[in-house]
Protein backbone atom coordinates (compact mmCIF):
# COMPACT_ATOMS: atom_id res chain seq x y z
CA UNK A 1 0.00 0.00 0.00
CA UNK A 2 2.71 2.49 0.95
CA UNK A 3 6.13 2.96 -0.50
CA UNK A 4 9.09 2.34 1.77
CA UNK A 5 10.13 5.20 3.93
CA UNK A 6 13.68 6.20 4.44
CA UNK A 7 15.49 8.98 6.15
CA UNK A 8 18.05 11.48 5.08
CA UNK A 9 19.11 14.76 6.49
CA UNK A 10 18.90 18.23 5.17
CA UNK A 11 21.59 20.76 5.54
CA UNK A 12 20.90 24.45 5.31
CA UNK A 13 20.63 25.60 1.74
CA UNK A 14 18.75 27.96 -0.50
CA UNK A 15 15.18 28.78 0.36
CA UNK A 16 12.54 27.03 -1.67
CA UNK A 17 9.74 29.05 -3.23
CA UNK A 18 6.47 27.82 -4.67
CA UNK A 19 4.85 30.14 -7.14
CA UNK A 20 1.21 29.07 -7.24
CA UNK A 21 -0.27 31.65 -9.57
CA UNK A 22 0.78 34.79 -11.40
CA UNK A 23 -1.43 37.85 -11.02
CA UNK A 24 -2.87 37.30 -14.51
CA UNK A 25 -3.60 33.62 -13.82
CA UNK A 26 -5.32 34.47 -10.52
CA UNK A 27 -7.42 37.14 -12.29
CA UNK A 28 -8.67 34.67 -14.89
CA UNK A 29 -9.42 31.99 -12.27
CA UNK A 30 -11.31 34.30 -9.98
CA UNK A 31 -13.16 36.28 -12.70
CA UNK A 32 -13.36 33.94 -15.72
CA UNK A 33 -13.60 35.81 -19.02
CA UNK A 34 -13.35 39.27 -17.45
CA UNK A 35 -11.07 42.12 -18.50
CA UNK A 36 -9.39 44.23 -15.83
CA UNK A 37 -8.87 47.92 -15.36
CA UNK A 38 -5.94 48.76 -13.11
CA UNK A 39 -6.89 51.29 -10.42
CA UNK A 40 -3.91 51.43 -8.07
CA UNK A 41 -4.28 53.90 -5.24
CA UNK A 42 -2.08 55.49 -2.62
CA UNK A 43 -3.75 55.56 0.78
CA UNK A 44 -3.46 58.87 2.61
CA UNK A 45 -2.76 59.22 6.31
CA UNK A 46 -6.42 59.57 7.29
CA UNK A 47 -7.47 56.53 5.26
CA UNK A 48 -4.74 54.42 6.87
CA UNK A 49 -5.82 55.56 10.34
CA UNK A 50 -9.45 54.75 9.56
CA UNK A 51 -8.59 51.30 8.12
CA UNK A 52 -6.45 50.47 11.15
CA UNK A 53 -9.17 51.66 13.51
CA UNK A 54 -11.99 49.71 11.81
CA UNK A 55 -10.05 46.49 11.12
CA UNK A 56 -7.78 46.44 14.15
CA UNK A 57 -4.98 45.41 11.76
CA UNK A 58 -1.80 47.38 11.14
CA UNK A 59 -1.44 48.76 7.57
CA UNK A 60 2.07 47.97 6.31
CA UNK A 61 1.92 49.70 2.94
CA UNK A 62 0.13 52.77 1.66
CA UNK A 63 -0.10 51.21 -1.81
CA UNK A 64 -3.39 49.56 -2.77
CA UNK A 65 -3.12 47.29 -5.81
CA UNK A 66 -6.67 47.03 -7.12
CA UNK A 67 -8.19 46.08 -10.48
CA UNK A 68 -11.83 46.58 -11.46
CA UNK A 69 -13.28 43.48 -13.15
CA UNK A 70 -15.46 44.04 -16.24
CA UNK A 71 -17.93 41.45 -14.92
CA UNK A 72 -18.36 43.35 -11.64
CA UNK A 73 -16.28 43.27 -8.50
CA UNK A 74 -12.68 43.93 -7.57
CA UNK A 75 -9.44 41.99 -7.71
CA UNK A 76 -6.89 42.99 -5.05
CA UNK A 77 -3.30 41.89 -4.53
CA UNK A 78 -1.64 42.32 -1.16
CA UNK A 79 0.84 40.57 1.11
CA UNK A 80 1.16 39.59 4.74
CA UNK A 81 4.08 38.63 6.94
CA UNK A 82 4.67 34.86 6.86
CA UNK A 83 6.95 32.62 8.89
CA UNK A 84 9.99 33.22 6.69
CA UNK A 85 8.99 35.84 4.19
CA UNK A 86 6.07 37.88 2.89
CA UNK A 87 3.14 35.88 1.54
CA UNK A 88 1.54 37.58 -1.49
CA UNK A 89 -2.12 36.76 -2.01
CA UNK A 90 -5.05 37.75 -4.21
CA UNK A 91 -8.52 38.61 -2.95
CA UNK A 92 -11.57 38.68 -5.23
CA UNK A 93 -14.54 40.74 -4.09
CA UNK A 94 -17.99 40.65 -5.70
CA UNK A 95 -19.79 43.86 -6.61
CA UNK A 96 -21.16 44.10 -3.05
CA UNK A 97 -17.66 43.91 -1.53
CA UNK A 98 -18.13 40.32 -0.29
CA UNK A 99 -15.31 37.74 -0.52
CA UNK A 100 -15.51 35.70 -3.72
CA UNK A 101 -12.22 33.91 -3.27
CA UNK A 102 -8.69 34.01 -1.86
CA UNK A 103 -5.66 32.56 -3.62
CA UNK A 104 -2.12 32.47 -2.25
CA UNK A 105 0.17 33.61 -5.07
CA UNK A 106 3.52 32.52 -3.71
CA UNK A 107 5.00 30.81 -0.68
CA UNK A 108 8.65 30.80 0.30
CA UNK A 109 10.08 28.41 2.84
CA UNK A 110 13.65 27.63 3.92
CA UNK A 111 13.60 23.91 3.05
CA UNK A 112 17.27 23.53 2.36
CA UNK A 113 19.21 21.20 0.15
CA UNK A 114 19.59 17.49 0.63
CA UNK A 115 22.55 15.54 1.94
CA UNK A 116 22.41 11.82 2.64
CA UNK A 117 23.50 10.62 6.06
CA UNK A 118 23.70 6.81 6.35
CA UNK A 119 24.16 6.85 10.13
CA UNK A 120 21.01 8.79 10.59
CA UNK A 121 19.17 6.51 8.17
CA UNK A 122 19.87 3.45 10.30
CA UNK A 123 17.78 4.93 13.08
CA UNK A 124 14.70 4.04 11.09
CA UNK A 125 13.28 0.59 11.65
CA UNK A 126 11.89 -1.18 8.61
CA UNK A 127 14.24 0.66 6.35
CA UNK A 128 15.24 -1.98 3.81
CA UNK A 129 18.20 -1.78 1.45
CA UNK A 130 15.91 -0.68 -1.38
CA UNK A 131 14.47 2.16 0.61
CA UNK A 132 16.48 4.85 -1.08
CA UNK A 133 15.20 8.33 -1.39
CA UNK A 134 15.58 9.79 -4.79
CA UNK A 135 17.75 12.80 -4.32
CA UNK A 136 17.73 15.98 -6.28
CA UNK A 137 13.99 16.42 -6.17
CA UNK A 138 12.42 19.33 -4.45
CA UNK A 139 10.87 18.77 -1.08
CA UNK A 140 7.55 20.49 -1.39
CA UNK A 141 5.88 19.22 1.77
CA UNK A 142 6.49 19.70 5.43
CA UNK A 143 4.67 17.90 8.22
CA UNK A 144 4.51 18.56 11.93
CA UNK A 145 4.61 22.33 12.01
CA UNK A 146 1.14 23.57 11.26
CA UNK A 147 1.36 27.02 9.81
CA UNK A 148 -1.26 29.39 11.12
CA UNK A 149 -3.12 31.44 8.53
CA UNK A 150 -4.03 34.12 11.06
CA UNK A 151 -1.97 36.76 9.24
CA UNK A 152 -3.80 36.03 6.00
CA UNK A 153 -7.19 36.18 7.73
CA UNK A 154 -6.14 39.53 9.24
CA UNK A 155 -4.96 40.73 5.82
CA UNK A 156 -8.32 39.85 4.26
CA UNK A 157 -10.14 41.68 7.07
CA UNK A 158 -7.95 44.74 6.46
CA UNK A 159 -8.73 44.66 2.70
CA UNK A 160 -12.47 44.30 3.32
CA UNK A 161 -12.31 47.48 5.40
CA UNK A 162 -10.08 49.12 2.77
CA UNK A 163 -12.80 48.41 0.20
CA UNK A 164 -15.38 50.12 2.42
CA UNK A 165 -13.14 53.13 3.03
CA UNK A 166 -11.54 53.56 -0.41
CA UNK A 167 -13.22 51.61 -3.25
CA UNK A 168 -16.91 51.33 -2.42
CA UNK A 169 -19.03 53.67 -4.56
CA UNK A 170 -20.55 56.51 -2.52
CA UNK A 171 -24.21 55.97 -1.64
CA UNK A 172 -24.01 52.13 -1.74
CA UNK B 1 -1.42 13.56 -28.43
CA UNK B 2 0.49 15.35 -25.70
CA UNK B 3 2.66 13.22 -23.48
CA UNK B 4 2.11 13.39 -19.74
CA UNK B 5 5.51 14.92 -19.14
CA UNK B 6 4.66 18.00 -21.17
CA UNK B 7 1.59 18.68 -19.09
CA UNK B 8 2.07 21.30 -16.39
CA UNK B 9 2.18 20.73 -12.65
CA UNK B 10 -0.54 22.93 -11.25
CA UNK B 11 -0.49 23.92 -7.59
CA UNK B 12 -2.69 26.34 -5.68
CA UNK B 13 -3.07 27.31 -2.02
CA UNK B 14 -5.89 28.87 -0.05
CA UNK B 15 -6.37 29.63 3.65
CA UNK B 16 -8.83 27.18 5.25
CA UNK B 17 -9.17 25.31 8.56
CA UNK B 18 -6.89 27.82 10.26
CA UNK B 19 -3.94 26.94 8.06
CA UNK B 20 -2.77 26.98 4.45
CA UNK B 21 -4.23 24.24 2.27
CA UNK B 22 -2.38 23.44 -0.93
CA UNK B 23 -3.45 21.15 -3.74
CA UNK B 24 -1.17 19.92 -6.50
CA UNK B 25 -2.40 18.16 -9.61
CA UNK B 26 -0.28 16.60 -12.34
CA UNK B 27 -0.84 14.94 -15.67
CA UNK B 28 -3.87 16.85 -16.97
CA UNK B 29 -4.25 20.05 -18.98
CA UNK B 30 -4.29 23.26 -16.92
CA UNK B 31 -7.97 24.05 -17.47
CA UNK B 32 -9.07 20.59 -16.35
CA UNK B 33 -6.69 20.75 -13.37
CA UNK B 34 -8.13 24.08 -12.21
CA UNK B 35 -11.72 22.88 -12.55
CA UNK B 36 -10.92 19.80 -10.45
CA UNK B 37 -9.06 21.91 -7.88
CA UNK B 38 -11.99 24.32 -7.60
CA UNK B 39 -14.19 21.33 -6.72
CA UNK B 40 -11.59 19.97 -4.26
CA UNK B 41 -11.21 23.36 -2.52
CA UNK B 42 -15.02 23.54 -2.29
CA UNK B 43 -14.93 20.25 -0.34
CA UNK B 44 -12.39 21.75 2.08
CA UNK B 45 -14.46 24.92 2.44
CA UNK B 46 -17.55 22.85 3.27
CA UNK B 47 -15.70 20.99 6.05
CA UNK B 48 -14.42 24.35 7.32
CA UNK B 49 -17.97 25.76 7.47
CA UNK B 50 -19.54 22.69 9.11
CA UNK B 51 -16.88 21.76 11.64
CA UNK B 52 -15.34 25.02 12.85
CA UNK B 53 -15.24 25.42 16.63
CA UNK B 54 -15.08 29.20 16.17
CA UNK B 55 -17.98 29.85 13.79
CA UNK B 56 -21.32 30.05 15.65
CA UNK B 57 -23.16 28.66 12.60
CA UNK B 58 -21.16 25.42 12.28
CA UNK B 59 -22.58 22.00 13.14
CA UNK B 60 -20.02 21.75 15.94
CA UNK B 61 -21.13 25.05 17.51
CA UNK B 62 -24.80 24.07 17.24
CA UNK B 63 -23.99 20.79 19.00
CA UNK B 64 -22.09 22.59 21.76
CA UNK B 65 -25.08 24.89 22.32
CA UNK B 66 -28.04 22.59 21.79
CA UNK B 67 -27.23 18.86 21.81
CA UNK B 68 -27.60 18.52 25.57
CA UNK B 69 -31.24 19.63 25.29
CA UNK B 70 -32.23 17.19 22.56
CA UNK B 71 -31.04 15.50 19.34
CA UNK B 72 -29.51 17.92 16.81
CA UNK B 73 -29.44 17.05 13.09
CA UNK B 74 -26.03 17.53 11.47
CA UNK B 75 -24.70 17.18 7.93
CA UNK B 76 -23.80 13.61 6.96
CA UNK B 77 -20.10 14.55 6.69
CA UNK B 78 -20.09 15.93 10.26
CA UNK B 79 -21.79 12.72 11.35
CA UNK B 80 -19.08 10.66 9.60
CA UNK B 81 -16.32 12.59 11.38
CA UNK B 82 -18.06 12.09 14.73
CA UNK B 83 -18.43 8.36 14.02
CA UNK B 84 -14.72 8.11 13.27
CA UNK B 85 -13.86 10.16 16.39
CA UNK B 86 -16.03 7.95 18.61
CA UNK B 87 -14.53 4.80 17.13
CA UNK B 88 -11.02 6.10 17.82
CA UNK B 89 -12.08 7.10 21.36
CA UNK B 90 -13.44 3.59 21.98
CA UNK B 91 -10.38 1.84 20.58
CA UNK B 92 -7.97 4.10 22.48
CA UNK B 93 -9.95 3.85 25.76
CA UNK B 94 -10.63 7.55 25.69
CA UNK B 95 -7.12 8.74 24.93
CA UNK B 96 -8.60 10.34 21.82
CA UNK B 97 -11.57 12.37 23.02
CA UNK B 98 -13.18 15.28 21.16
CA UNK B 99 -14.72 16.52 24.42
CA UNK B 100 -11.30 17.78 25.59
CA UNK B 101 -12.39 21.13 24.11
CA UNK B 102 -13.55 22.23 27.58
CA UNK B 103 -10.04 21.69 28.93
CA UNK B 104 -8.54 23.48 25.90
CA UNK B 105 -10.85 26.44 26.56
CA UNK B 106 -9.80 26.43 30.22
CA UNK B 107 -6.16 26.55 29.11
CA UNK B 108 -6.84 29.42 26.72
CA UNK B 109 -6.09 27.37 23.57
CA UNK B 110 -9.67 27.73 22.31
CA UNK B 111 -12.11 30.60 22.93
CA UNK B 112 -15.21 29.79 25.00
CA UNK B 113 -18.17 28.95 22.72
CA UNK B 114 -20.98 31.48 22.84
CA UNK B 115 -24.25 30.72 24.63
CA UNK B 116 -23.21 27.17 25.44
CA UNK B 117 -23.73 25.78 28.95
CA UNK B 118 -20.44 25.17 30.70
CA UNK B 119 -19.62 21.46 30.82
CA UNK B 120 -18.97 19.83 34.16
CA UNK B 121 -16.95 16.70 33.56
CA UNK B 122 -18.27 14.37 30.89
CA UNK B 123 -16.44 12.61 28.10
CA UNK B 124 -16.84 11.01 24.67
CA UNK B 125 -19.08 8.40 26.34
CA UNK B 126 -21.75 11.09 26.79
CA UNK B 127 -22.01 11.63 23.02
CA UNK B 128 -24.73 9.58 21.34
CA UNK B 129 -24.90 9.28 17.56
CA UNK B 130 -28.50 8.41 16.74
CA UNK B 131 -29.42 6.21 13.78
CA UNK B 132 -31.40 9.05 12.13
CA UNK B 133 -28.19 11.09 11.68
CA UNK B 134 -28.69 13.37 14.66
CA UNK B 135 -26.50 13.76 17.74
CA UNK B 136 -27.39 13.93 21.43
CA UNK B 137 -25.20 14.83 24.41
CA UNK B 138 -26.21 13.15 27.68
CA UNK B 139 -24.71 16.08 29.62
CA UNK B 140 -23.35 19.52 28.68
CA UNK B 141 -20.20 19.03 26.58
CA UNK B 142 -17.91 21.11 24.42
CA UNK B 143 -16.52 19.17 21.51
CA UNK B 144 -13.82 20.19 19.06
CA UNK B 145 -13.08 18.06 16.00
CA UNK B 146 -9.93 20.05 15.20
CA UNK B 147 -7.87 16.90 15.84
CA UNK B 148 -9.50 15.01 12.99
CA UNK B 149 -11.34 17.39 10.64
CA UNK B 150 -8.23 18.57 8.77
CA UNK B 151 -7.45 14.98 7.87
CA UNK B 152 -11.07 14.42 6.87
CA UNK B 153 -11.04 17.54 4.67
CA UNK B 154 -7.85 16.33 2.98
CA UNK B 155 -9.49 12.94 2.29
CA UNK B 156 -12.63 14.62 0.87
CA UNK B 157 -10.55 16.81 -1.47
CA UNK B 158 -8.32 13.92 -2.53
CA UNK B 159 -11.32 11.65 -3.20
CA UNK B 160 -13.03 14.39 -5.19
CA UNK B 161 -9.95 14.79 -7.39
CA UNK B 162 -9.80 11.02 -7.96
CA UNK B 163 -13.52 10.94 -8.83
CA UNK B 164 -12.86 13.65 -11.42
CA UNK B 165 -10.25 11.44 -13.06
CA UNK B 166 -7.12 13.04 -11.59
CA UNK B 167 -4.67 10.18 -11.05
CA UNK B 168 -1.82 12.15 -9.48
CA UNK B 169 -2.48 14.63 -6.71
CA UNK B 170 -1.14 15.89 -3.40
CA UNK B 171 -3.44 17.60 -0.89
CA UNK B 172 -1.73 19.25 2.07
CA UNK B 173 -3.60 20.97 4.93
CA UNK B 174 -0.92 22.41 7.17
CA UNK B 175 1.13 19.21 7.17
CA UNK B 176 -1.72 16.68 6.99
CA UNK B 177 -0.96 15.26 3.57
CA UNK B 178 -2.53 12.72 1.22
CA UNK B 179 -0.68 11.55 -1.88
CA UNK B 180 -2.22 9.77 -4.86
CA UNK B 181 -0.33 8.49 -7.85
CA UNK B 182 2.67 6.35 -8.53
CA UNK B 183 5.50 8.80 -7.89
CA UNK B 184 6.63 9.13 -4.31
CA UNK B 185 6.43 12.45 -2.57
CA UNK B 186 9.15 13.77 -0.26
CA UNK B 187 7.89 15.08 3.05
CA UNK B 188 10.13 16.92 5.45
CA UNK B 189 9.37 16.27 9.11
CA UNK B 190 9.74 19.36 11.24
CA UNK B 191 11.05 17.43 14.23
CA UNK B 192 13.28 19.36 16.59
CA UNK B 193 16.86 18.56 15.61
CA UNK B 194 20.35 19.76 16.20
CA UNK B 195 21.71 22.28 13.76
CA UNK B 196 19.93 22.48 10.46
CA UNK B 197 19.39 18.75 10.02
CA UNK B 198 15.90 17.48 9.39
CA UNK B 199 14.47 14.09 8.43
CA UNK B 200 12.60 13.39 5.21
CA UNK B 201 10.13 10.62 4.42
CA UNK B 202 9.02 9.33 1.07
CA UNK B 203 5.36 8.57 0.63
CA UNK B 204 3.13 7.30 -2.13
CA UNK B 205 -0.55 6.27 -2.10
CA UNK B 206 -1.09 7.21 1.48
CA UNK B 207 -1.33 9.89 4.10
CA UNK B 208 0.90 11.42 6.70
CA UNK B 209 0.11 13.64 9.65
CA UNK B 210 2.72 15.09 11.95
CA UNK B 211 2.67 16.86 15.27
CA UNK B 212 5.14 18.35 17.68
CA UNK B 213 4.56 18.97 21.39
CA UNK B 214 5.77 22.22 22.92
CA UNK B 215 9.44 21.93 23.90
CA UNK B 216 10.45 22.10 27.55
CA UNK B 217 12.83 24.97 26.90
CA UNK B 218 10.02 27.32 25.98
CA UNK B 219 8.93 28.03 29.58
CA UNK B 220 6.23 26.38 31.57
CA UNK B 221 3.34 28.44 30.18
CA UNK B 222 3.94 26.91 26.77
CA UNK B 223 3.22 23.45 28.14
CA UNK B 224 0.10 24.69 29.89
CA UNK B 225 -1.13 25.91 26.52
CA UNK B 226 -0.22 22.68 24.72
CA UNK B 227 -2.93 21.40 22.43
CA UNK B 228 -1.79 17.83 23.08
CA UNK B 229 -3.81 16.28 25.85
CA UNK B 230 -4.47 12.70 26.88
CA UNK B 231 -8.26 12.50 26.59
CA UNK B 232 -8.81 10.31 29.64
CA UNK B 233 -6.04 11.60 31.91
CA UNK B 234 -6.08 15.18 30.56
CA UNK B 235 -2.27 15.30 30.82
CA UNK B 236 -0.06 17.08 28.31
CA UNK B 237 2.28 15.10 26.05
CA UNK B 238 6.03 14.73 26.67
CA UNK B 239 7.74 18.06 26.07
CA UNK B 240 9.36 18.30 22.65
CA UNK B 241 7.99 14.97 21.42
CA UNK B 242 7.57 14.73 17.65
CA UNK B 243 5.17 12.23 16.13
CA UNK B 244 4.21 11.38 12.60
CA UNK B 245 1.68 8.77 11.57
CA UNK B 246 1.32 7.13 8.15
CA UNK B 247 -2.01 5.58 7.18
CA UNK B 248 -4.05 5.12 4.08
CA UNK B 249 -6.61 7.78 5.02
CA UNK B 250 -5.52 11.18 6.26
CA UNK B 251 -8.32 11.31 8.85
CA UNK B 252 -6.91 8.14 10.45
CA UNK B 253 -3.37 9.54 10.43
CA UNK B 254 -4.58 12.85 11.88
CA UNK B 255 -6.53 11.22 14.74
CA UNK B 256 -3.76 8.74 15.56
CA UNK B 257 -1.10 11.45 15.93
CA UNK B 258 -3.01 12.58 19.04
CA UNK B 259 -3.00 9.08 20.52
CA UNK B 260 0.67 8.42 19.74
CA UNK B 261 1.58 11.86 21.09
CA UNK B 262 -0.16 11.07 24.39
CA UNK B 263 0.68 7.36 24.76
CA UNK B 264 4.02 6.92 23.00
CA UNK B 265 5.01 3.27 22.64
CA UNK B 266 1.76 2.14 24.29
CA UNK B 267 -0.08 3.01 21.08
CA UNK B 268 1.63 0.26 19.03
CA UNK B 269 -1.31 -2.16 19.17
CA UNK B 270 -3.79 0.54 18.16
CA UNK B 271 -1.60 1.49 15.20
CA UNK B 272 -1.65 -2.13 14.04
CA UNK B 273 -5.45 -2.23 14.39
CA UNK B 274 -5.65 0.77 12.07
CA UNK B 275 -2.94 -0.62 9.73
CA UNK B 276 -0.93 2.49 10.47
CA UNK B 277 2.68 3.22 11.18
CA UNK B 278 4.29 5.86 13.36
CA UNK B 279 7.66 7.39 14.08
CA UNK B 280 8.33 9.12 17.38
CA UNK B 281 11.26 11.27 18.37
CA UNK B 282 11.63 12.24 22.01
CA UNK B 283 14.18 14.88 22.86
CA UNK B 284 17.57 13.31 23.46
CA UNK B 285 16.45 9.92 22.08
CA UNK B 286 16.69 8.09 18.77
CA UNK B 287 13.73 7.69 16.46
CA UNK B 288 11.33 4.95 17.42
CA UNK B 289 9.11 3.11 14.97
CA UNK B 290 5.71 1.73 15.99
CA UNK B 291 2.92 -0.14 14.27
CA UNK B 292 2.88 -1.61 10.80
CA UNK B 293 6.22 -2.33 9.17
CA UNK B 294 6.69 -0.44 5.95
CA UNK B 295 9.55 -1.80 3.93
Amino acid sequence: MFLPLAGLVLAGGPAYATVYLTVAQAQQLMFPGATFQQEFKTLDHNQIKEIEHLSGVHVLSNQLRAWRASTGGWFLVDEVVGKHDFIPFALALDNKGKVKGIEILEYREAYGSQIRDPLWQRQFAGNGPDAKLRLGRNIRNISGATLSCKHITDGVERLLVTYEVVLKPAGD
Amino acid sequence: MKSCSSLPVIERAQPWLGTLVSIRVEGVPAEEAHRAMDAAFAEIAAVHRRMSFHSPKSDVSRLNREAMRGPVAVHSSTYSVLQCAQECARRSQGCFDISVAAELVRRGVLPPPQQAAHPGGGSWRDIELLPDGSVFFHRPLWIDVGGIAKGFAVDCASERLAALGIARSVVNAGGDIRVRGTDAELVRLSAPSSGQMAPVLELSEGSIAGSCAAPRSEAREELAHSVHLHGARRQTASAGRFVCVIAERCMTADALTKVVMAQGADSAALLLEYEASAWIKDSGCHWQHLGMEIA
